[in-house]
């Protein structure tokens, strides 16, 4: 589903409330089908088929595992199920968006009605009507380029290679399109490949499995678990499995795997409206309120002053044409790409052009962890050894541990020697933090770890031939090898051991502290638990090292080893370290919380991992803020029960997914409310979901950031998805309303900025917008009650709107910002309006009402000059405008013919045209600031708005002097001194404006604030 | 209770612009991040609660709790809710506003703007008053649009066909009316009383001072002689054989070339060149005289008495449209203005 754009917007001007809420009335049904299935969808995803045995499964799927499906069968459960492959999300028909050319047909019935009142008259109307139908199918056309371009940029990024799988049928492997796999087959899948549908494992090599973009966890978890996204026999399509190789069998295919389930539960989601387009639509019923109010009361006016009906209503679209502020959509529409430019040079990339405001006024971010705040790649943090815990830090300077200990040189070599890792060949000029790696994460950590320490790994283990292995399963949780070692004179083999800490230090019996081993006794059992305890409470994944001298004497070289029957020692080992792993925050995260912090910005952390590991890095980038406690700090610091601490002293929240779901949405709103600091773990994707609409609840303007294919339901959810463009999934990519082309969580600091900045600049274009409007209007309406000769005609407004307007309206949205934007709140979705009352009033009846006097100056000074004085145009309009009278008499006795009169009518519409333009610049130079002295901002820092002027400028000389005779312009030559004439206004305007700021700044609060400000 | 809750959200202290902002989203202060600053806050309220009381204050949150009480059920889509709240936002009784405002306010509103709008009338009637300044009552400052001259055809008959049957008066009467109307102020009896006679062949320049009063040359309805409607009082209507008045338009200080007086022609302008026989020009020279220049404007030229061409339709072919097209020749004179049909010539079908 697409946004609604501001083209529709705009359109609906003219369309009464009938139609509104008729939409209303169908969104609303909609929206409880689409709540229904939402709640379906919501339900925890239910899988049983990791615990059944393989010959139920066989027995289910009605396979064989060694023989595989007939190519029958799997032909006949194609056809019945489908591909595999997930449905695309629909699109709108982009048609649908071209929007109603109302202003248009209003003007050709105008015209219907005219001709058939008479037969001759003008076809000025047609021509409005063409051009206006112009200007909104110009406008609907560039609007849907500017959409375009960035969803181009977006389908670059999905290169969508197809996928194959070696698959069992017939008794035979085959490789079939991954498409064509069916429930039931058996796939066979090697290291590297991407797991192409929900299988179920049958056997497996030392196979693991990355299921990081489904689960956002970077590690897997081995434990058996009820959750079929944590179990471990079942691998889930998008997968990757990293190293050796495994046989499964497909049990869900297409839509039904987990991701797919996830893909329509994304996509079920509908995109609430952007806050901007909801400002847009209050602005357009605000100028469709003017518009309408104000041309029905003439309407009665011309009525009562017998007009003819059919003339009355010809004036009623008169004033609603010269209400409607034509460029704007445009305007705005180049605005926000400017800025979505601006964004995607520091690496935003923005999709839907109307997310570049909804940034600004983000008050919520739920950040995903992994990836986004972390670098998603586990990373060796400390050490322990030696009775002492170290400091691991691989980015910088290596050397802060002490090295000389023999227990580190026989760590180091462990932990060189009993890991599998290993870089891919070809890539030596890369740095060894770039490096690819094949292993999975915790491997790889240690393999760069010592690779950066020590040197040359590879090197270390072909001197230390491997001579048996044991790799890592979860039933054992250790992983062990046998070497040789690279001392020629030493005949002994090394047993090189590492695992979960405790299962090691269970098969050791001595200790190594100095490089000397010594009895494990309780003082050192307990002094490795204390370690144990403090490196995992910091949320890091620790692991245990032994190892083992194999007696030469019992293990010659010859000797055989042999890891079924396991002929050595297991046990009686030396432990000689532990070593703790962690995904480390980004390096620029904790500014940039701090600086949402002070924007107002709350930021919550919602993971898929570990509520220690998740609060560990919550509290080290800041979101939970190092002097506020959850309520079990405090029940630990007090040493009481949690249930007796007071929830008020508590600002920080660890929240797991187990708790959120016994939740009521009434007690999620009071958890978010009452908790500034809030950290959700162990969350699913729908759970996710939850948590953004609880937020939405509390009229916040939530943001997600993910990148991972389980956060995609809540990108789509929320105001603002963003996903992270490097590591980002295509399904994250997809629902996002902006990638972050560097994953880095600092650039959504910069995209909060420039999100309030051009809310700060709309404001300001559509004051400038809005003000000429009632020069435009007056005209008309003076028209109507005093009878003068028109002094503006419709054309001659579509010229100001979207000729000499449109580049200083843009020229806008260059405007630096007033003050620190930064140091303020978001502003609140209901109460703080893109186009507020004080703004309205003061730009049609402050500035705008000034304009049209120095407008009708303009106006009278050349119909004065020309013969016509102004006493004498009062009540004119009959006579002037019959085609008959052509002695018409002026002030001066002389008589005009009606060409005469038409063409005199013409040079006062681009007198009136040059008024309003002179005056614009002046508008223009004042709505640069809302609060500072303009000599404050200072006047020509942006140039862009000089350029504005000269364009306005330009166009005005051209349309006058170069068009002036086209006679269907209405244009003509004016004489250069009514080009001056204005301009006293213009400074009028200026030094009222400038005066209404200095009262602002001088009185802060005062009643003059209040309705001045906008 | 209600009130002490509500100050404390919305305190009481003159705050500056960042703190202003703070006010108007209440709500949002429920979710800032800044929880700091917002216990800081209760606790300077609580403190104070009872002194703070003040009456501006006190305005202030009324129209803040009217303001949530406008906009904040817009999820309740009872119609009737909404007219009540609208209702309610027009003119609540209890705190006696409307449109969310008090009556001092209102008034603020009023005076304000009064002095606002009075002094943009100063300014304009300023302007105004400079313009006249500049602009001489006499003399227009500029009379290019009105040149060249225009003519307009009398009688006037919001149409320039004339079409007419002989034996039914009423088809022409209302051309009879009009001309004889029209030509009224030719009479020559006030021609003579009120205007001079002046040599005809030169132009009639009156020197002296602008706001002087000038005389005026006389044109008697006499020249015209058979379509003066003295001899024929129905202008040849009855036998068919029509006059139309010629009138150049007046444009102040406009001199046609001298000895050299514009000129009308009239002829067929499309089909049988024959379909007009003949056509008598009164005066007879058919043309405007140069002593009717120049015109120095209604101010000072009150009299003035536009100088006309009659033109007598002798024999015109009948019950057919004829298009005639009547020129004016001389120097300065534009006659192939394609936009305007009245510049230099006129049409009608008899």
């Amino acid at each position: 589903a697409r946004r609604g754009t501001g083209t529709e917007d705009v359109g609906k001007t003219d369309t009464g409330d009938g139609k509104e809420k008729y939409r209303g009335l169908k969104d609303k049904r909609l929206e409880l089908k689409k709540n229904h299935q939402k709640e379906e969808l919501k339900k925890e995803v239910d899988l049983e088929d990791h615990k059944l045995s393989i010959k139920e499964l066989e027995r289910k799927y009605g396979t064989n595992i060694v023989t595989g499906l007939s190519s029958t069968q799997a032909a006949e459960l194609l056809a019945r199920n489908g591909p595999n492959a997930l449905t695309p999300p629909k699109e709108t028909p982009e048609i649908v968006k071209f929007p109603q050319a109302d202003g248009a047909i209003l003007c050709w019935i105008a015209y219907g009605i005219q001709y058939f009142n008479d037969k001759s008259s003008s076809l000025d109307s047609v021509y409005l009507g063409c051009v206006l139908a112009l200007v909104v199918i110009l406008t609907g056309i560039f609007a849907y380029y500017q959409e375009a371009k960035s969803t181009n940029i977006m389908a670059s990024f999905s290169k969508m290679i197809p996928q194959q799988a070696l698959v069992i049928r017939d008794s035979e492997k085959k490789t079939v399109p991954a498409e064509q796999l069916v429930v039931g087959d058996i796939v066979e899948i090697k290291g590297g490949d991407k797991i192409p549908a929900d299988i179920r494992l049958l056997s497996t090599q030392g196979c693991k499995v990355d299921n990081s973009s489904l689960t956002g966890n970077l590690t897997p978890s081995l434990r058996t678990h009820d959750n079929p996204l944590e179990a471990e026999n079942p691998w889930n399509k998008m997968s990757t499995s990293p190293v050796g190789t495994a046989t499964g069998m497909v049990i869900n295919t297409g839509d039904r795997t987990i991701i797919g389930q996830i893909a329509s539960l994304a996509s079920g989601v509908g995109h609430e409206k952007t806050p901007i387009a909801i400002e847009i639509e209050h602005f357009v019923h605000i100028v469709a309120g003017v518009a309408v109010s104000i041309g029905i009361l003439f309407f009665i006016i011309a009525v009562s002053m017998k007009y003819y009906v059919l003339d009355s209503i010809i004036f009623l679209i008169g004033i609603i044409v010269a209400n409607v502020p034509e460029g704007l959509l445009a305007t705005v529409t180049v605005t926000l790409s400017l800025t979505a430019k601006r964004m995607a040079k520091k690496n935003c990339l923005v999709k839907n052009l109307e997310a570049v405001e909804t940034l600004g006024s983000t008050s919520i971010i739920c950040s995903d962890k992994t990836g986004t705040l972390t670098q998603n790649r586990m990373t060796v943090a400390h050490l322990w050894f030696d009775n002492q815990i170290f400091v691991a830090d691989t980015s910088e300077d290596h050397s802060i541990f002490d090295q000389s200990s023999g227990t580190w040189a026989s760590l180091s070599k462990i932990i060189t020697l009993c890991n599998r890792a290993e870089f891919r060949p070809g890539q030596e000029s890369v740095p060894i933090m770039k490096k690819v790696v094949v292993g999975d994460a915790s491997e790889t950590a240690l393999l760069k770890f010592s690779e950066v320490i020590l040197g040359d790994v590879m090197e270390i283990r072909k001197r230390n031939r491997k001579v048996a292995e044991i790799p890592f399963n979860s039933t054992n949780k250790f992983q062990l090898s046998i070497h040789e070692t690279d001392d020629p004179s030493d005949k002994r083999f090394l047993m090189v051991m590492k695992g979960a800490p405790e299962r090691v230090l269970e098969k050791c019996s001595t200790i190594m502290v100095n490089g000397q081993e010594q009895p494990l006794d309780d003082s050192t059992a307990e002094a490795f638990h204390t370690a144990y305890m403090e490196l995992g409470g910091l949320g890091e994944r620790v692991l245990g090292f032994c190892h083992l001298y194999l007696p030469a004497d019992k293990f010659p070289e010859t000797y055989s080893f042999d890891v079924d029957t396991v002929n050595f020692p297991t046990s009686n080992l030396c432990f000689v370290g532990l070593l703790s792993m962690i995904d480390p925050p980004r390096s620029t995260v904790p500014d940039a919380v701090t600086k949402c912090r002070s924007a107002g910005i709350k930021v919550i952390m919602v993971t898929g991992d570990h509520p220690i590991t998740a609060k560990a890095i919550a509290k080290s980038v800041g979101i939970i803020s190092a002097n506020s406690e959850t309520v079990e700090d405090i029940a630990k610091r007090l040493n009481i029960p949690v249930e007796q601490v007071s929830k008020r002293d508590a600002k920080a929240a660890v929240v797991t997914g187990m708790e959120l779901k016994d939740m009521s949405p009434e007690q999620l709103d009071e958890l978010l409310t009452d908790y500034s600091e809030i950290v959700f773990a162990r969350t699913s994707p729908q759970q996710k979901l939850i948590i953004v609409e609880g937020c939405q609840r509390q009229d916040a303007v939530v943001a997600v950031t993910g990148d991972g294919v389980n956060d995609s339901p809540a990108l789509k959810k929320a105001d603002i998805g963003i996903a992270m463009g490097i590591a980002g999934s295509d399904a994250a990519k997809n629902a996002a309303d902006m990638v972050l082309l560097d994953d880095n969580f600092a650039s959504i600091v910069t995209g909060v900025e420039e999100g309030r900045l051009i809310f700060d600049n709309l404001k300001k274009t559509i004051a400038y917008t809005l003000t000429k409007n009632i020069a435009e209007l007056c005209p008309f309406l003076i028209y109507i009650i005093a009878g003068l000769p028109l002094p503006i005609g419709t054309i001659t407004i579509l010229f100001i709107d979207l000729g000499t307007d449109i580049i200083p309206s843009i020229a806008l949205a260059y405007e630096k910002a007033e003050s620190d934007i930064m140091n303020r709140k978001p502003r609140h979705k209901k109460k703080d309006r893109l186009v507020n009352a004080p703004l309205a009033i003061y730009s049609y009846l402050h500035i705008g009402l000034m304009q049209a006097l120095g407008a009708f100056v303009v106006y009278f000074t050349v119909y004065a000059q020309e013969g016509f004085r102004p006493s004498a145009l009062i009540n004119l309009r009959v006579e002037w405008e019959k085609d008959s009278v052509n002695d018409l008499e002026d002030s001066y006795g002389q008589e005009w013919t009606q060409y005469q009169r038409k063409y005199l009518e013409w040079t006062g519409y681009t007198a009136f045209f040059v008024g309003i333009m002179i005056q614009q610049i002046a508008d223009l130079i004042i709505r640069k600031t809302r609060r500072n002295s303009i000599f404050q901002q200072g006047l020509f820092r942006n140039k862009v708005i000089w350029v504005g002027i000269a364009s306005q400028i330009i166009i005005a000389l051209i349309l006058s002097y170069g068009l002036g005779s086209v006679s269907a312009l209405n244009f003509t030559m004016l004489r250069p001194q009514y080009w001056f004439v204005a301009v006293p206004h213009a400074i009028l305007i200026w030094v009222y404006d400038e005066v209404r700021k200095l009262f602002i700044r001088l009185y802060p609060g005062s009643w003059w604030d209040k309705n001045m400000y906008y | 209770m209600r009130r002490q809750l509500r100050s404390r959200r919305a305190p009481a202290f003159p705050y500056g612009y960042r703190y202003r902002l703070d006010d108007q989203d209440e709500v949002n202060q429920n979710y800032l991040a800044d929880e700091e600053e917002e216990a800081e806050e209760e606790a300077r309220v609580m403190v104070v609660h009872d002194l703070e009381e003040e009456e501006e204050e006190e305005e202030k949150e009324e129209e803040e709790e009217e303001e949530e009480e406008g906009q904040g059920q817009p999820t309740s889509n009872a119609l009737w809710q909404k007219l009540q709240i609208v209702n309610e936002h027009l003119w609540d009784p209890e705190k006696r506003m409307s449109l969310a405002r008090t009556g001092q306010s209102w008034s603020l509103i009023l005076v304000i703007y009064f002095f606002f709008y009075a002094s943009l009338a100063a300014v304009i009637t300023l302007c105004m008053y400079t313009l006249f300044l500049t602009i001489s009552p006499y003399m227009p400052t500029f009379t290019e649009r009105v040149k060249p001259p225009g003519v307009m055809i009398r009688p006037f008959a919001h149409s320039l066909n004339f079409n007419f049957n002989v034996s039914e008066p009423d088809t022409w009467q209302h051309y009879v009316i009009s001309l004889n109307g029209f030509l009224q102020g030719y009479n020559d009896s006030l021609q003579e009383e009120m205007n001079v006679d002046c040599p005809p062949g030169q132009y009639f320049i009156q020197d002296g001072n602008e706001d002087e009063d000038k005389k005026a040359c006389q044109f008697k309805r006499s020249f015209l002689k058979n379509c003066s409607g003295l001899e024929d009082p129905t202008f040849g209507y009855s036998t068919g054989q029509p006059c139309i008045l010629l009138k150049m338009n007046r444009i102040v200080g406009f001199r046609p070339e001298l000895g050299d007086p514009v000129k009308v022609s009239c002829k067929v302008q499309r089909g049988d060149e024959n379909d007009i026989r003949s056509i008598n020009y009164y005066p007879e020279s058919a043309s405007f005289d140069l002593r009717y220049y120049p015109y120095y404007g209604k101010l000072t030229h009150v009299n003035y008495t536009s100088p006309l061409v009659a033109m007598h339709f002798t024999d015109v072919v009948k019950n057919q449209a004829v298009p005639v097209q009547c020129q004016l020749k001389g120097k300065g004179i534009i006659n192939d203005v394609i936009n305007d049909r009245f510049v230099g010539h006129s049409q009608m079908d008899t």
